[in-house]
């Protein structure tokens, strides 16, 4: 293991309640990795045999299929009824009334009264040796067919996007619990000692609607947290040395400092100023490998026209390439966000005919590109790529407020949509999950946003019902109470 | 002879006293809490307590595994291990039987434990906390250890008071000594960051080391608590409790006005308001004895804002009651987590999983918080309202012609123009024809439209007072009484505006379904939003010639946007509600209904204390209350040395942390409650008189074996400053703090694209003048995207109550103090003072570094500097370009104080200077 992450895991067990460390043994990681530990569990008085080696052994508890995961989330959630779920029946039913059977007992976010069916907009055919669906939006993706695992049978609790992303990113609509990527480090620790194991790129404008949480610590010690590396302005909040300050003297005040807080230790003997120093060196890594990983200046003309990028722009087609980027660099977990998704028909822009479309054109390629680039560089066999959003979209059209949308939209739909991985150990050109001939509901080996978390953790080498932390006198897990491995997707 | 007999008798002694206290020796029974309850946690509790009770077994509370479960047989059978069901399953050799199923089984010891618990009769207990705070003696510093000069005599010359007695006895237990006091200017600076969370100043410093006098450092502390900073200070600490923010939260994430309840926290701490006292008016102002206008005193109501800092939820399609209730859930929780050091959460689904507290509990305890008014809505009513000019004219007006022509209304006046309470939100409303209930919190209805209010009580009633808005003209509203068609008791002709109108209705006693019905012919499209109606008494006076002037300014108080806050106001008769258990916390699942009670396992509740928030309040108050005194002191103890005597402060249950010091939590619980008299100033000053606290922090060798968390307090406290603290001393220290105290959040210049929400077209607009420079309590806390530097420094977000911020040391803190345009700011404001002061670069170094350390600096650490600073130097006259550059905020432009401010820079970023030591 690098030696700054034990310093670091080294500084957080300072930090953290030893107790939860000691609690931990028994349980998950504990066991397997903290073996001198288990001496001391229950005792809450010894403390000296805790080493930074001992809370470092970051061993999964099985043979991780993925070691670094990429996860794609398209914030507002497109429709699968343009994109992968094929409903022919759907067309026939274009321009009718709602089945009431739809609509009994159901909450919607905008719908009212009775809406209309509304017929797949997309021209849907099949693809690559496995003959997966899909449409006329995603013309790059269909070169890739035989990389990826559609699930088409993804349902969730909640139907509004801040809870909806809070429930698939950390397991609970609620605030406050850790995300998936903080969870992964956690978990697995970091691999690159001069960047973060977490990183979050966000496009599209904004941020996704419930904010930092989606990509928090929680209860975790905040070193787990997802550090959002921004596309405008600094990469890393305050990386850039103030102007007049060139980097020979940035080193040489690291330096000063660094030994000022060594004379500092000798006298006072607290370890914690020995961490100080370490993340002091760290930060000036940091300061050099952040915008250096984030400069794709340097990618050959052609990588660049893979993904349709130039240099310098702030794209969704840019934060994929730097995810790859990224990987290559053994962060273990990279977080892309892309908002502008929500397509309800109420403007140009955000609706299911036209806006969707553009959104495609921005993100069509550079993901096909994405899922190439890897595999040519050997490196999608061992990193997960999970696409989706927070929910999907309803086979009627939205009637806001009971009028005729201006524009083909759909509501927020929270009992079916399609979510698709590829690489980091699932099957290659496979679909899991139907649902009914509407696209309404799942029918067929349903897929809750539990059982995706527990799947993701099971590429990435961990029983989601193990893996715990303990929290308010309860061991909090990922996927709370529920979830289910889907085995049938892994390869 | 004979001394060589009594040193022979003292180390029997000794010995004999420290096996004791390892417990179970010579013959001491089993104690339940220490040896058998963790136990019982560790491997029976997961599925035979609160939350399974598998094969109906459970050891949860004492009658519970007194009696037989699934099988008929008892699994604790007192005095008789071997009849003991639980013993045969732990020892049984059959892996069907075998307890724990499936689990690490238990060891030998572990075995002994219970059988001999089990033998003795399995006394049951209550876990520590949960036992009545009785006073303990405080430990005698003449005992048998230096009685035989077997130890260091010092002991009663360093002891300063009863703290230090209870910490030295814990201290020779684990055969550590104490250290030497601080020097004066490290001591000063800790108790200063302490109390007030900013460094001394310079003056105070020396003012402090020259004082000859025995009582210099008292007069030091009596002076800090005094001053206006403390407030702010503990503010600070409170914000986090009560999940304080100046937006609502949730995905849109808006702005809300709550900094009168900051200030009134901090106007609180500085008045040193007894904790009880304000406790009480936190959790029930509203319910405090009303002022002369028959309305509760400003201040307690906005106090109240303590519980109105829950979120809320303006997203379209969400409901409102789901979202209320999550408030009162939240309102729950942190009622137990602030006061009670219990994490309540888990009851809401089923009993405790370890402490016996059963899941009806809950919700007999959100009983109490479940009539609040508030319900969700967009808008955040019921808010105090403040009027201001022309408007505080109209009320008076309005109080003044009711005090003379019907006292007895003017309560309901006063109140209604106060709060707007009662009054009906509209999504309660039941939907009719042509009419909407979504989006946020309004009713919107257009041309043959209607809707139904459900069961209004009209026997008081002469008025329908309703906030209405719409673009249509001519549109006509009507109320019809018991059903769509029934008799029609008002007809409003609704105005082109947001406004609130008033109108008469027809008389009719007794609860009546409401049909509201519109007709809008001229624009049958534009909807007709309602926010809320109320039906109340006429104003008195009616025959009088002013009378419509009056009612007109009635009207025009009410509609007019003022300034206003969130409170918390209690629902009366039909609007009390009727509390019901969540079947497995499911808000729409609902149980059995419920009365306000408290849970049986704390102190019960006393007859004389009303069954309303206001009871409650004094419940957790009361002096029977094992919880509140321990908790609370243990949360001003952690505050100062970075650790709580428990060190989960917020869970005082099974599953939290022993106590390292329990006496002497007891002792200072005790003594906050009885002889303070709830003075959190006397209980901080009792602490930092202590000689515990005045120690200096230097670790070494043994001490960091021994103790290396040092939580035998062997060393004084060496924790690294707070978010707040961190900011707001590099502004001190720099002379660019402004003092000024209260009002709305400030914006400090942050970097840009933080914030970025949905659906608001809020923005940061950074502070001018003296609010850039303003402590860090005052910064504008919006809950999806805090202040950037704060989380780096381990603030939360304040989405819900977090008691303790676990410190992390990060790469991006480094960041911050390195390169924050604040930190820079400050490093050339000091290297400006630096080089006015000496005329050498080591003397304006050496002055720096006193300015901030507010010590000497070492040769060897200004060797370091002056080398950085020559460097710089030599650099700055290399590249004069570089010098405007860097030098942004003054007008001295030179290679000089370029060079300074870079080394200020580094000082800035010492671990000495980021840490309280």
């Amino acid at each position: 293991m690098e030696k700054l992450l034990k310093e670091l895991q080294h500084a957080d067990l300072q930090r953290q309640t030893r107790r939860h460390f000691l609690q931990s043994c028994g349980f998950g990681l504990g066991a397997l990795g903290l073996g001198s530990l288990l001496s001391s569990c229950g005792d809450s008085t010894a403390g000296t045999d805790i080493s930074a080696e001992n809370i470092l052994a970051k061993i999964p508890q099985f043979a991780p299929k993925a070691k670094r995961v990429i996860y794609i989330h398209m914030a507002g959630a497109p429709s699968q009824l343009e994109l992968f779920d094929y409903k022919p029946e759907l067309v026939k039913y274009h321009g009718k009334d709602c089945p009431a059977e739809f609509l009994e007992g159901k909450k919607f976010a905008f719908i009212q009264g009775v809406p209309k069916m509304l017929g797949p907009q997309g021209k849907f055919a099949q693809y690559g040796q496995s003959g997966a669906w899909m449409s006329d939006y995603v013309p790059y993706l269909q070169t890739v067919a035989d990389e990826i695992t559609f699930v088409k049978s993804m349902h969730t609790d909640q139907f509004n996007h801040a809870p909806a992303q809070l429930l698939l990113h950390t397991g609970s609509a609620r605030l406050g619990r850790p995300s998936l990527g903080a969870w992964a480090v956690y978990g697995l620790g970091s691999e690159n000692k001069n960047l973060p194991g977490f990183i979050v790129l966000a496009s599209g404008g904004r941020q996704p609607d419930a904010g930092k949480s989606v990509y928090g610590s929680g209860f975790l010690p905040s070193v787990y947290q997802g550090v959002q590396c921004r596309t405008g302005g600094d990469p890393v909040l305050y990386v850039t040395d103030p102007s007049g300050m060139n980097r020979n003297m940035r080193k040489q005040t690291i330096e000063a400092i660094n030994e000022i807080n060594r004379q500092t230790y000798e006298d006072v003997q607290d370890p914690e100023i020995l961490t100080r120093i370490s993340q002091y060196e760290m930060a000036f890594r940091m300061q050099m490998s952040v915008p250096e990983v984030m400069d794709v200046s340097k990618e050959p003309q052609f990588i660049l026209d893979m993904y349709g990028v130039k240099p310098g722009e702030g794209t969704f087609a840019m934060n994929c390439l730097l995810a790859r980027k990224l990987v290559e660099n053994d962060v273990r977990f990279v977080q892309l966000f892309d908002w502008g998704w929500d397509g309800h028909g109420t403007s140009a822009g955000d609706n299911v005919e036209g806006g969707l479309r553009n959104k495609c054109q921005l993100s069509d390629k550079p993901i096909a590109a994405l899922i190439q680039d890897l595999k040519m560089r050997g490196l999608l066999e061992e990193t997960l790529i999970v696409w989706g959003a927070e929910f999907g979209r309803t086979p009627m059209q939205e009637n806001r407020n009971g009028l005729v949308m201006p524009y083909m939209g759909r509501d927020h739909h929270l009992d079916a949509f399609t979510m698709w991985m590829a690489g980091g150990g699932v099957k290659k050109g496979y679909s899991h999950g139907e649902t009914d001939e509407l696209g309404y509901y799942g029918v067929k080996d349903r897929v809750h946003v539990h059982d995706l978390q527990a799947t993701i953790l099971h590429l990435m080498g961990f029983d989601h019902e193990k893996f715990t932390y303990p929290f308010q006198g309860r061991n909090f897990r990922l996927t709370d109470t529920e979830g289910k491995v889907v085995k049938q997707v892994i390869a | 002879m004979r001394n060589r007999v009594y040193i022979g008798i003292g180390v029997a002694v000794i010995l004999m006293s420290s096996f004791t206290w390892s417990g179970g020796w010579f013959g001491q029974k089993v104690d339940y809490n220490s040896e058998v309850k963790p136990i019982l946690n560790k491997h029976c509790m997961g599925c035979h307590g609160g939350v399974k009770k598998a094969g109906d077994v459970s050891f949860l509370f004492e009658h519970e595994m007194l009696e037989p479960g699934k099988s008929g047989k008892v699994p604790v059978v007192r005095g008789d291990a071997d009849a003991s069901e639980m013993i045969r399953r732990i020892l049984s050799n059959d892996p069907d039987e075998k307890m724990p199923k499936n689990g690490t089984p238990l060891t030998e010891d572990e075995i002994g434990t219970l059988k001999n618990w089990i033998n003795e009769g399995a006394a049951w207990e209550k876990h520590w906390s949960y036992k009545r705070i009785e006073k303990p003696e405080v430990p005698s510093l003449n005992n048998v250890w230096n009685l035989f000069g077997l130890l260091d005599t010092g002991d009663k010359k360093w002891a300063k008071n009863e703290i230090d007695h209870f910490v030295l006895k814990k201290l020779k237990e684990k055969e550590l000594s104490v250290s030497p006091e601080a020097d004066r200017a490290t001591l000063i600076r800790r108790v200063s960051l302490d109390i007030t969370g900013l460094p001394p100043t310079e003056q105070e410093v020396s003012d402090f080391k020259n004082d000859k006098s025995e009582n210099a450092y008292e007069k030091v502390v009596d002076r800090l608590l005094k001053s206006q900073a403390y407030g702010e200070r503990w503010t600070s600490m409170w914000m986090d409790l009560a999940r304080y923010a100046d937006t609502k939260g949730y995905e849109s994430d808006g702005g809300r006005t709550m900094w009168r309840y900051r200030d009134y926290v901090v106007k609180s701490f500085n008045e040193d308001k007894p904790f009880d006292q304000f406790t009480i008016e936190q959790l029930a102002g509203d319910l405090l004895p009303k002022d002369q206008n028959g309305f509760p005193k400003e201040q307690n109501l906005i106090a109240t804002g303590f519980h109105r800092n829950t979120m809320t939820n303006n997203e379209g399609g969400t409901d409102d009651e789901e979202f209320r209730t999550a408030a009162q859930i939240d309102r729950v929780n942190t009622t137990w987590e602030v006061w009670q050091g219990t994490t309540f959460a888990c009851i809401q689904c089923h009993s405790h999983p370890y402490d016996p507290i059963p899941h009806e509990d809950y919700y007999k305890y959100m009983a109490y918080f479940n009539n609040s008014r508030d319900e969700d809505v967009w808008d955040e009513w019921p808010k105090l309202r403040f009027y201001k000019g022309e408007d505080s004219a109209r009320v008076e007006r309005v109080k003044d012609w009711i005090k003379k022509y019907n006292p007895a209304q003017e309560a309901d006046v006063n109140q209604f123009m106060r709060v707007m309470e009662p009054k009906i939100n509209a999504h309660n409303f039941v939907k009719g024809d042509e009419s909407t209930v979504h989006l946020i919190s309004y009713y919107a209805v257009k041309d043959k439209g209607n809707a139904r209010i459900p069961q209004v009580d009209l026997t008081h009633a002469d008025n329908v007072v309703m906030n209405v808005s719409t673009k249509a003209e001519k549109a006509v509203l009507k109320l019809h009484l018991d059903k769509l068609d029934g008799p029609v008791i008002s007809e409003i002709k609704v105005p082109v505006r947001d406004t609130v109108v008033i109108a008469p209705i027809s008389k009719a006693a007794g609860k009546h379904d409401i049909y509201l019905s519109l007709t809008s012919p001229k624009m049958p499209e534009e909807w007709v939003r309602i926010t809320w109606a109320a039906f109340q008494k006429a104003l008195p006076g009616k025959d009088q010639p002013d009378y419509a002037q009056i009612v007109a300014d009635y009207a025009t108080a009410l509609t007019k946007s003022t300034e206003s806050m969130p409170v918390i106001w209690e629902g009366k008769g039909d609007f009390a509600r009727k509390t019901h258990v969540f079947v497995r916390g499911n808000w729409m699942v609902k149980g059995a209904e419920v009365k306000p009670d408290v849970p049986k396992l704390l102190a019960p509740m006393p007859k004389e204390f009303s069954k309303d928030r206001l009871g409650l309040a004094k419940w957790i108050v009361n002096r029977e209350n094992p919880l509140t005194g321990r908790v609370i002191v243990n949360r001003f103890w952690e505050q100062l040395f970075g650790r709580g005597l428990v060190e989960t402060v917020e869970d005082f249950g099974s599953q939290g942390s022993e106590p390292t010091h329990q006496e002497l939590l007891d002792w200072l619980a005790v003594k906050f409650m009885e002889e303070d008299h709830w003075s959190v100033k006397k209980l901080l000053k009792t602490i930092v008189m202590s000689a515990t606290y005045q120690q200096n922090s230097k670790s070494d060798k043994v001490r960091q074996e021994k103790d290396p968390y040092n939580i035998w307090i062997s060393r004084g406290p060496r924790v690294r400053l707070s978010a707040e603290q961190v900011r707001d001393q590099a502004l001190a220290c720099s002379g660019l703090i402004s003092d000024k105290m209260y009002g709305p959040s400030v914006m400090p210049p942050q970097p840009d694209k933080i914030w970025q929400s949905p659906y608001s077209g809020e923005s940061w607009i950074v502070s001018e003048g003296p609010d850039r420079y303003r402590r860090g309590v005052y910064t504008y806390w919006k809950r999806t995207a805090p202040y950037p530097s704060m989380t780096t420094f381990d603030a939360p977000s304040r989405e819900f109550c977090q008691s303790r911020r676990i410190l992390t040391n990060t790469p991006l803190q480094a960041l911050v103090t390195l390169n924050d345009p604040v930190y820079l700011e400050a490093a050339e404001k000091l290297a400006g003072t630096m080089k006015k002061r000496g005329k050498t670069p080591e003397q304006q170094l050496s002055e720096g570094y006193r300015m901030l350390t507010f010590q000497p600096i070492e040769a060897k650490s200004l060797n370091v500097l002056l080398k950085i600073y020559q460097e710089a130097l030599t650099n700055y006259k290399k590249t004069p370009s570089d010098v405007d550059s860097i030098l942004v905020y003054g007008k001295e432009k030179s290679p000089e104080l370029a060079a300074l401010t870079i080394s200020a820079n580094v000082m800035l970023n010492l671990d000495n200077v980021v840490t309280k030591e």
